[in-house]
């Protein structure tokens, strides 16, 4: 039947166009996950348990817990996400030259960017005494404060970008982390009691969605020959 | 009331083969270039222009022409009426799909 051959004919293509477009989203979402493994750095005890714990405001590290230097935290993510932005944009770049076919990888640049300067705009406003993030009665918005939610944004966007469900999920997942991990105190408070993991396993699980995807994409790009 | 059937909503503009393909192509990317459409399609620059002008007149496709560096470089991309046009096509031949498959559930 025509009707049927055309919708198959269709439907190849389609997949074959999409391959070409959006065979390089792999690369971002890895690169991205590394910037949010590589932050574990920031942190004193990442992984091991502890007596006491001193989590300085605004969480400059990216979740609620003690940093090793906020200094060292602020440069960490406000060199680092434009350094991945930059990176995303090269290789983008580089692809359309090579493929032909053009990715709306601007919008990724312009939430990711733009939520980290707003994030810098917000932290700087004087706005009295620092709230008390570590008491219940505190103000309701200091989880918003983290530089893990312009990464968030910025993996939204590419998702929407790349036409990839998986990668709005992926960076509404680290949204949904972030505020959870800088809104309640303790770390990993939960109704009726606390996980007892520290900021390390939380930024692999946070970082973990786009590890997967990362892999599956680029496995996908070999073994079709992109 | 009778139901219409599915082939009168298939849009002639949309519907020729070269033509459709194009619009396939052009609906996974925000734009892609005159050399990259053409060799996807298997087509000749002229076979490929033909079809173009025809889309871009209906509004269907846009073409920007600019540089890529220092070679001159033709641009397209889908009209949001150009991805309607292409999703209201794909319903139709699904729908005669469905009927055929209802009225000789043997073929």
């Amino acid at each position: 039947m025509d009707a049927e051959q055309t919708l198959v004919e269709v439907r190849r293509l389609r997949a074959q166009a999409r391959a070409r477009a959006h065979g390089g989203a792999w690369l971002p979402a890895a690169a991205i996950a590394a910037l949010l493994l590589a932050s574990i750095a920031l942190y004193r005890w990442p992984f091991g348990q502890t007596s006491s714990i001193v989590a300085e405001y605004p969480f400059w590290a990216g979740v609620a817990d003690e940093q090793r230097s906020p200094m060292l935290s602020y440069l960490f993510w406000f060199l680092g996400t434009p350094l991945v932005v930059g990176l995303t944009a090269a290789w983008y770049r580089r692809r359309e030259r090579v493929s032909g076919m053009r990715v709306a990888w601007p919008l990724f640049a312009a939430a990711g960017l733009g939520v980290l300067v707003l994030l810098a705009v917000l932290a700087a406003a004087p706005s009295g005494p620092q709230p008390d993030a570590l008491s219940a009665a505190g103000p309701w918005w200091p989880g918003f404060l983290t530089p893990l939610l312009p990464v968030a944004a910025g993996v939204v966007a590419l998702g929407v970008a790349e036409r990839s469900r998986a990668l709005v999920a992926a960076g509404v997942w680290i949204a949904l982390m972030a505020v959870w991990l800088c809104q309640w105190w303790p770390l990993g408070t939960i109704p009726g009691g606390m996980l007892s993991l520290r900021p390390g396993h939380y930024l692999v699980v946070m970082a973990l969605p786009l590890l997967v995807f990362a892999a599956v994409r680029y496995a996908r790009g070999r073994t079709a020959g992109d | 009331m009778t139901e219409s059937h599915p082939a009168l909503a298939l849009d002639d503009t949309v519907h020729q083969r070269v033509r459709l393909g194009i619009l396939t192509v052009l609906s996974e990317a925000q734009e892609c270039t005159f050399a990259a459409l053409r060799d996807q399609l298997d087509l000749t620059d002229g076979n490929l222009n033909r079809h173009l002008k025809v889309l871009e007149q209906a509004e269907l496709v846009q073409v920007t022409k600019g540089y890529e560096g220092r070679r001159p470089c033709t641009w397209l991309r889908l009209t949001r009426a150009g991805r309607e046009a292409l999703r209201r096509e794909i319903a139709a031949l699904e729908d005669l799909v469905r009927r055929h498959r209802a009225t000789n559930p043997n073929s």
